[in-house]
């Protein structure tokens, strides 16, 4: 049988990844290379056995095989084919069996990636990989196993929950997932370091970053498609609503963002080597703890899909592995000095250092407020909720002050820099920024706390194309033809302008999420087909509907002839499904979407005798975030290609310098 | 062939930090432009910038009444739906809640009278945040507090980390002397004249 072909892999997978385990410490504690070699290997086998146990399970839910408990309990014979897909991870025991997958991939190309280049990090680092590893798979073997059979085998299943039953579903989970336990690749580079006794000398930085930014952008394209998703299905005209689940999974991207900055210092300085292992510590135990708030963590969330006690597994682990690298951080302290000094408190040195800061700061109000509840009813018996306007008025400032750091931190020179000479190069950011204020003013951008947020986001262009500007002018003096100088300018130095793109990338998220969250128009029509109403200079006829039975769901289709000024741009449709046997309705808006605003159309209620009631919303510059997603993930491409020059950390000049030259 | 016998593609020796271009004119004027703009005029223009801002307000697409609805919504939560605010959710509860709070602020009753009239039905749970009172303004004091705290240690870490250390600074400047740093230099302006001359090597006309 397939399927016991599947447990069978299942199982041989875990007692591998045990093997690793072993082998890799005690190979390395006591010297004997084969035994390191071999547990390598064991590692690369893993994921052959896991995908072997995917194909088992995939095959079941193909053949709709509802003897396996979790085929049962997640997909169902009126479901869409396509969601079969959906289905998989839709559940506990799947998503981790998914997770699994995902993580021993990336783990093996971890593993290759480190083999060669730090021969004696990587047999740490095997084994830190493989303990995670061996966790997801003793999970799945004993507790939530997916292969699981059902004594009497039901004629049907009971489907997925209907708000998964969205194209965003394909991408969002599987992502987020994969964000998470990605952050254990730079961890498991970082503690095997500092096991080695290597965490003062800078060469795992380099593969420390390169890790640590491929899970911070998974991480942020997780979030991205998150939100995406939010805005498009659940028919509420806005995507981030500080949900305890969105929460926890923010708090490892603010960590991974503090880490990819903080690690430019020791690549460049060979300083902040202490404080990085600090925050690959928390990015991880954060990455867990976001897990263990998405497994039926203590907190409501509208992500309660998949609520099981093995949250409470999952919250053990966690400390397991922070008590575990705390101790391992305090035994090799003393590897973990710095080598420079730090010149002057006024530094790109110091600039990161504030960010860093700053980020925790965020991370620390989000952790903050989603288990104030808890703490809340345990000290206080009172049930209290801490939501959205709670993290819009505490987080709001340290996030302007990100993005202020954001413009100012990469004009600040390494090693020492002047008042005077700050001065001077804030002095077009200023101008802009000012200039930029004045204009929106003008134009009718009256809100203070807005209007000083786009001042800030200027203050970061202007200073970022000045740059750029000032750089390719530079180049110029060999280059003649301009766009080549800015392309050589853009090559000499990718981490730098890689992140630049990113920054700006950032900027337009950070100018939508402004722009729509001050200024969106939201209003509620009560129509009956042929009525026509106006929003903004949007004006709208409602048509009619039409309503479509399936045997899990009734959809209703509100079709609207769309009018902006008097310019006829067509017809825009809007769905509503309700679904009887889970008491949810899942809506798709019509959205139409344009840089300057989204004009967005979301049915409420359908009455009798044909009136439905439908918000309408106007949403400036949703668009630039939506559009970020791509630039973002583009330009941390482009400052990880791979460059030949070495960390300035570990150059030393000659003592022939000068004279080497024939 | 020595490099004196061009003059045209004799390059500016490269001496550190005294090194001048020619186009520095240009330059140095463009900035005496930026000098004259003086920090105080750029902060008085600002802060009269946010002045004319908090006179300003957020044009009326929407009548008074329904857009404190919306805002008064988005405070609330629904009790029976996870994590949803009122606004937010599609749930029949939800619906019928909005409706009770767009009544009541018809009737002329305020935000706080309509949160009120929640709490004492639902709990002070009903609410999306906190109470500002009791032992719950630990959920508001903790925060910026906390932040404080972590902006002092920075300080103070950063300012042990500028501290010369005696053994270490001597150290590290003996690492270079004027000497090899002067050899350092020249070795850089040897590479670019490579790299140049190797980007010039068309004929000379």
């Amino acid at each position: 049988m397939i399927v016991d072909a599947g447990q069978i892999a299942l199982a041989l997978a875990f007692i591998v990844s045990g093997y690793v385990v072993l082998a890799s410490f005690l190979g390395v504690t006591r010297r004997v290379p084969e035994l390191v070699v071999s547990g390598r290997y064991g590692l690369y086998s893993v994921p052959v056995l896991l995908l072997v146990a995917t194909l088992a399970l995939i095959y079941a839910f193909v053949n709709n095989d509802f003897s396996v408990k979790y085929v049962a309990e997640n997909s169902s014979l009126g479901m869409p084919r396509a969601y079969v897909w959906v289905a998989f991870y839709a559940g506990n025991a799947g998503s981790m069996l998914f997770l699994g997958v995902v993580f021993a991939l990336m783990a093996v190309a971890t593993v290759a990636s480190l083999r060669g280049r730090l021969p004696y990090t990587a047999p740490y680092a095997t084994g830190v990989l493989a303990i995670v590893l061996t966790f997801f798979l003793g999970v799945m073997v004993f507790l939530a196993n997916p292969f699981a059979r059902l004594a009497v085998v039901p004629m049907d299943g009971q489907g997925i929950n209907p708000l998964l039953v969205h194209f965003g579903m394909f991408i969002h989970p599987p992502v987020q997932m994969a964000g998470l336990i990605s952050v254990a690749l730079p961890f498991s580079i970082a503690i095997g370091a500092l096991l080695a006794g290597k965490g003062g000398a800078d060469e795992w930085v380099d593969l420390g970053r390169i890790w640590g930014m491929i899970s911070w952008v998974i991480l942020t394209l997780g979030l991205l498609l998150g939100a995406w998703w939010a805005y498009t299905i659940l028919g509420w005209g806005g995507y981030w609503a500080w949900d305890p689940v969105e929460n926890s999974a923010l708090m490892p991207w603010l960590a991974m963002t503090a880490f990819v900055h903080s690690i430019m210092v020791q690549k460049r300085r060979g300083m902040f080597r202490m404080w990085n292992m600090v925050i690959i510590i928390i990015g991880f135990t954060m990455a867990q703890l976001g897990m263990f708030i998405n497994r039926g963590g203590p907190v409501p969330s509208v992500h309660s899909f998949a609520e099981s006690t093995m949250g409470w597994l999952f919250l053990m682990a966690m400390a397991v592995t922070l008590f575990g690298s705390v101790a391992a951080f305090i035994w090799r302290l003393d590897t973990l000095r710095s080598r420079g000094r730090l010149e002057s408190m006024l530094s790109r040195e110091s600039g990161f250092l504030a960010q860093n800061v700053l980020f925790l700061a965020v991370a620390f109000v989000t952790l903050w407020g989603t288990v104030y509840p808890i703490f809340s009813e345990v000290a206080n018996d009172v049930v209290v909720t801490v939501g959205r306007p709670f993290f819009d008025r505490v987080n709001g400032p340290l996030l302007l002050g990100i993005v202020f750091l954001m413009g100012v931190g990469p004009l600040l020179p390494w090693r020492r820099a002047t008042p005077r000479g700050l001065a001077m190069t804030l002095r077009i950011p200023a101008i802009t920024a000012i200039a930029t204020g004045i204009g929106l003013a003008i134009l009718g951008v009256r809100q203070p706390a807005a209007l000083v947020a786009f001042m800030t986001c200027a203050i970061v262009v202007a200073g970022i194309l000045h740059e750029w500007h000032r750089g390719a002018k530079a180049r110029r003096r060999r280059d003649v033809n301009p766009v080549v100088a800015f392309y050589n300018l853009l090559m000499a130095n990718r981490p730098r302008y890689g992140g630049y793109v990113v920054h700006l990338s950032i900027i337009m998220l950070v100018a939508g999420a402004t722009a729509s969250s001050f200024y969106s128009t939201q209003r509620d029509f009560a129509m009956s087909p042929g009525q026509t109403e106006t929003l903004g200079r949007y004006t709208f006829t409602y048509t009619g509907s039409r309503h479509e039975s399936y045997s899990d769901r009734e959809e209703a289709y509100a079709q609207f002839e769309v009018f902006v000024g008097d310019k006829y741009v067509g017809v825009m449709e809007a769905l509503r499904a309700d679904y009887p046997t889970f008491n949810i309705a899942s809506t798709r808006g019509a959205i139409r979407s344009t840089p300057l605003e989204d004009f967005y159309i979301v049915p409420s209620e359908f009455r009798d005798g044909g009136e439905a009631v439908f918000r309408v919303l106007i949403n400036p510059m949703v668009w630039w975030m939506w559009a970020s997603g791509p630039l973002l993930v583009l330009g941390t491409l482009f400052s990880l290609t791979p460059h030949r020059q070495p960390s300035l950390a570990s150059l030393r000049i000659p003592a022939s310098a000068g004279t080497a030259r024939a | 062939m020595p490099t004196a016998a061009h003059p045209i593609r004799r390059r500016q020796p490269f001496v550190g930090a005294g090194f001048k271009p020619v186009r520095s004119v240009r330059l140095r004027f463009r900035f005496a432009l930026f000098r004259r703009v003086p920090i105080r005029a750029l902060l008085t223009a600002s802060l009269l910038l946010l002045a004319l801002a908090c006179k300003g307000g957020v044009a009326g697409e929407v009548p008074e009444l329904e857009n404190r609805a919306l805002q008064l919504n988005k405070t609330i939560m629904c009790p029976v739906c996870p994590g949803e605010s009122i606004d937010q959710s599609q749930n029949a509860l939800a619906v019928q809640m909005r409706g009770i709070v767009a009544d009541k602020l018809v009737e002329g009753w305020t935000e706080k009278q309509v949160q009120d009239f929640f709490v004492e039905r639902y709990g002070p749970s009903v609410l999306l945040e906190p109470p500002r009172s009791g032992i719950d303004l630990m959920a508001w004091i903790i925060p910026p507090l906390a932040v404080l705290i972590a902006g002092v240690v920075m300080l103070l870490v950063l300012k042990w980390m500028t501290k010369p250390d005696p053994q270490r600074s001597e150290a590290e400047e003996s690492e270079l002397t004027d000497d090899e740093r002067n050899q350092y230099f020249q070795r850089i302006e040897a590479a670019l004249d490579t790299e140049a001359s190797r980007r010039d090597e068309r004929p000379p006309a």
